[in-house]
């Protein structure tokens, strides 16, 4: 059943019935590069190439969408196995495939349901690909929950345009849920506002302070933090706490029921628990078929031109009614990776290059851990190799303006990112 | 694998079921799951659109659904729906098809398919639907979908409808439902603290604090709820003028004994709440309370819900004017004892409040459970009435047409444009999902006649006519998805009782990629 041939023959005669009222004429709104009719339909079937990162919750979905739309060829990456808390909408999978590779059992379903579209499943990291991989696509689209993933292929994305090739910029779609809440973007890497543009809008995850934990338990969550964070340690040693194995959370339940009982806090449970330790975001099926749908409806757009496309952002929030806002998100020209200027950061003049690291850290606009800092042949500070680190150590107490004149540029690195993160320090 | 020093390791890992709906019951509890199982939803459809409304359904486990539908499955049904096998349903009965596909998804949930009954023999027979918890239609024809609203409309018990309708990249869906009360409606808005009016445990507790005198561990770790009391009882009366407000904003700083307790911090940033009156929402106060003896009274909304809709406004209607006290607190910097014993405060007057809320509670209508009592008293301040009304009346006003086409054009061109096209299919006799073509002259027709004499039409209208009838019977299959999904979390939210549904016509316009609301 390969090649092209072999999967349109899989089109019996009104297949596309549906679809094709809208392939076949232009609407009021549609853009005049519409080649309506067989041209758009041959590059939709047999041409388009597209690339989904994630096949759990959005990305079900989302396959399952873009098979039925007419596109034939389709990738898949995904690094995770199925586990039965998936079941509730990651509709592809049953309970005999937990365990089982996300991407490759996604894949198999979507090639048994719709015939004749080719789903190519990678069960591995979206890291693990190269520039020339993504070259193939016309398209990506995104349905992760990982922060750090979405970044790294937003730049990689935004790194791969080059102004002399049209077909280096491949549109990014990425959408994202949480309960009854969710959005949809469409980013056209270094034109409009890209992933990393709007890091900003992300809520902060919540974090207790450390003596709260340790000397003024309010909350359950503050005993499961204990639990956690320091009894797991220090009874436990080196060995590496597992958030998926029952009975690692069976014993943080325990330790945290002690001391919540210990402190007379009420509310300690199994699910709580296992809820702050993992960091379970509630998830529905129903805002996941919402926020896939308008991914693949932009991809559908984008690749057909059957209709204006999304410009650029659409929220949707559903615990009150059915709220949505679309709007244009703005390219910063600071940012990081799009913006091509550097960050404008104005210090005291006292301020440790510890200080400031401990600033980039909790800027909501980069969300860098562990960055390292140089200037030109200046190593100010290096995380690694150990030997480095030690070499460049001393300086953690040095104030910056020591360092570096007024208006030099500082390079920030660190190994979570794709990009170095350009800064110009002043002095207050 | 010996996981040492924890000698009585409690073994509570939750059972199967519990772990396959965990990211769920995190949204609505076992409370919310308990009805979603218990609830029974007939689709008048076994399109694209209603395959993906079910399929977002029986994943989160409704107890039954049944497809009524006689439509054979044709090549553009294969091509579309995710629940046809491709060709080889081609032929065969597209409900049975749509059922059994569907059905795999969660072994809990059962499945029928009524295949020989045409749809127009049902829309008319309460009896039939009074089976259900909630009647779905998608792309009914005008006049059988009138039928069955009539019917759903005219007794205060039968079930709630989900109508819905797409064309192409338009959609839209219209809730009818009577009366329907949520006690979880999850708002954002958190229970008063009490800080203007405390209660007297709080209030002698307050005044009584010693603040000069605590050492400064003690002192940095007062909540700030009871500095602001304190505060308060430190001036002759509540702070009005700005420059009152500031020089009590200033009080609070000064009491510190170091510049840096946060709880001073925090006391400063939420000094205003001294001020603010603890006003009830206006969902209880104009929504409910003035209506529980005429338009609320049972049986427009069930017995139990009018007693404690009843107690909760006699409460109210007590000095001072409050909600009983929700016994939830807000982190806030404190210590662990003088936090506990501060938490304690509010759940004895919690349990207070709830035994005069009980004694408040008219004896008709028989035995309320404890806890019912219990989580409508949490969430009294968010407890609402929705009131809906009947499917189409607001098309039936073409005062109200006139002026919404004038307040958001965009929204109600779809709207009218999507009834403008099945009026139109209706009259030329098409079948569902079969291809047909509908005039602009068509469409425009009907939609004059919808409008108030002369109305300027628009550019907006123009556009809908032209989007509207390039496709007419396309049910796209994102179009579909993204009804499915919103479909049903207003599916959902009408049966676990929790969060708030949406009034009026949710228009969806998947071209521009957004949603607005017609007719409320
Ligand atoms: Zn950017």
């Amino acid at each position: 059943m390969a090649g092209s041939n072999g999967i349109a023959s899989q089109d019996w005669a009104g297949r596309y019935d549906h679809i094709d009222q809208i392939l076949n004429t232009p609407g009021p709104r549609t853009s005049p590069a519409f080649m309506a009719g067989d041209g758009v339909k041959d590059f939709l079937r047999n041409q388009a190439k597209i690339l989904v990162i994630g096949a759990g919750g959005l990305g079900c979905e989302i396959l399952a969408n873009l098979a039925l739309t007419g596109f034939k060829d389709i990738h898949v990456i995904d690094m995770d196995t199925i586990d039965i808390s998936n079941l509730n909408r990651q509709f592809l999978f049953r309970p005999k495939d937990v365990g089982q590779p996300k991407a490759t059992v996604a894949a198999e379903f979507i090639m048994k349901r719709v015939p004749g579209i080719k789903v190519t499943p990678y069960f591995g990291k979206i890291q693990d690909k190269d520039d020339e991989y993504y070259m193939q696509f016309n398209l990506v689209i995104c349905g992760l929950d990982s922060v750090e993933a979405r970044r790294w292929i937003n730049a990689t994305l935004v790194n791969l345009v080059d102004p002399e090739n049209l077909e280096s910029l491949k549109p990014l779609i990425d959408g994202g849920t949480e309960g009854f809440k969710g959005q949809a973007r469409v980013i056209l890497p270094t034109i409009t506002s890209c992933y990393e543009c709007s890091l900003d809008m992300l809520n902060k995850p919540t974090a207790f302070p450390i003596c709260t934990i340790a000397n003024t338990p309010r909350l359950p969550e503050h005993c499961i933090e204990w639990a956690s964070v320091l009894e797991w340690p220090r009874v436990h040693r080196d060995k590496k706490m597992d958030t998926d194995d029952p009975d690692h959370i069976n014993w943080l339940y325990t330790v945290a029921s002690a001391r919540a009982r210990e402190f007379k806090i009420e509310g300690v449970t199994w699910s709580l628990t296992q809820g702050v330790v993992k960091n379970i975001i509630p998830a529905i099926a129903s805002t996941n078929a919402i926020i896939a749908a308008a991914c693949c409806n932009e991809a559908f757009k984008i690749a057909t031109s059957s209709a204006a496309f999304l410009n650029n952002y659409f929220m949707l929030i559903g615990t009150e009614g059915v709220y949505s806002y679309t709007f244009e998100h703005e390219k910063r020209d600071d940012c990081p990776v799009c913006g091509g200027e550097s960050l404008e950061m104005s210090i005291g003049p006292e301020i440790t290059v510890e200080e400031l690291i401990d600033m980039l850290t909790e800027k909501q606009d980069i969300q860098i851990k562990k960055p390292s800092l140089s200037s030109g042949s200046i190593q100010i500070y290096l995380q690694a190799p150990p030997q480095l680190e030690a070499i460049t150590r001393p300086n953690l107490q040095k104030k910056v303006s020591e360092l570096l004149p007024t208006g030099g540029e500082v390079t920030v690195t660190a190994s979570t990112l794709p990009f170095n993160l350009s800064l110009n320090i002043t002095y207050k | 694998m010996s996981l040492t020093e924890s000698p009585e390791i409690i073994s509570a890992q939750p059972d199967s079921k519990t772990r396959r709906y965990d990211r769920q019951l995190r949204l609505w509890a076992s409370s919310g799951q308990t009805l979603l199982e218990e609830s029974r939803i007939l689709v008048l459809s076994s399109s694209a659109t209603s395959t993906s409304i079910l399929k977002n359904l029986v994943l989160p486990g409704i107890g039954h659904f049944t497809i009524l539908d006689d439509a054979i499955t044709s090549a553009a049904d294969a091509g579309n729906n995710f629940f046809l096998e491709g060709p080889s349903s081609i032929g065969k009965r597209r409900a049975s098809e749509a059922v059994r596909l569907l059905a795999e998804l969660n072994d809990s949930v059962t499945g029928e398919a009524v295949t020989s009954t045409p749809v127009a023999s049902v829309v008319s027979s309460l009896n039939f639907l009074s089976k259900f918890t909630l009647i779905i239609t998608h792309n009914l024809p005008p006049s059988q979908l009138q039928t069955l609203s009539d019917t759903l409309w005219s007794s205060p018990t039968a079930p709630a409808l989900l109508a819905v309708s797409s064309s192409g990249f338009f959609a839209e869906f219209f809730i009818q439902h009577h009366p329907h009360p949520i006690i979880e409606s999850h708002t954002e808005t958190p229970p008063s603290l009490r800080i203007r009016d405390p209660f007297p445990a709080l209030l002698e507790h307050s005044k009584s604090l010693k603040l000069s005198e605590l050492d400064p561990t003690e002192h940095a770790h007062i909540p700030y709820i009871p500095i602001l009391i304190h505060a308060r009882s430190l001036v002759p009366h509540d702070p009005k003028t700005q420059e009152e407000k500031n020089a009590f904003k200033t009080l609070i700083l000064s009491l510190k004994f170091k510049q840096d307790e946060e709880n001073f911090d925090e006391a400063h940033a939420q000094a205003y709440r001294v001020w603010t009156p603890t006003s009830l929402p206006s969902s209880l106060t104009q929504d409910i309370f003035p209506h529980l003896d005429t338009k609320l009274a049972p049986p427009a909304i069930p017995g139990i819900m009018h007693a404690l809709l009843t107690a909760l406004r006699r409460f109210t209607e007590r000095e001072p004017h409050v909600l009983p006290v929700s016994p939830g607190l807000p982190d806030m910097k404190a210590s662990t004892e003088t936090y506990i014993h501060l938490q304690r405060m509010y759940k004895d007057q919690f349990n207070s409040d709830k035994e005069m809320f009980k004694s408040l509670i008219p004896p008709n209508p028989g035995e309320i459970p404890d806890d019912l009592i219990e989580t409508f008293i949490r969430n009294a301040h968010g407890v609402q009435v929705f009131v809906g009304e009947q499917w189409g009346a607001f098309d039936k006003d073409v005062n109200r047409v006139g002026e919404a086409l004038v307040v958001s054009p965009k929204d109600t061109s779809v709207h009218l444009a999507l009834r403008a096209v099945r009026e139109a299919l209706e009259n030329s006799g098409a079948s569902e999902g079969a291809s047909a073509n509908v005039s602009a002259e068509e469409i425009k027709m009907h939609i004059v006649g919808m409008l108030p004499p002369d109305t300027e039409l628009g550019e907006e209208i123009d556009k809908a006519i032209g989007e509207i009838t390039r496709s007419p019977t396309a049910d796209l299959p994102n179009t579909a998805a993204m009804l499915g999904g919103l479909v049903a979390q207003e599916a959902i939210k009408m049966i676990t009782r929790q969060y708030v549904p949406q009034g009026g016509y949710c228009i969806v316009d998947c071209i521009d990629m957004r949603t607005g609301i017609v007719g409320l």
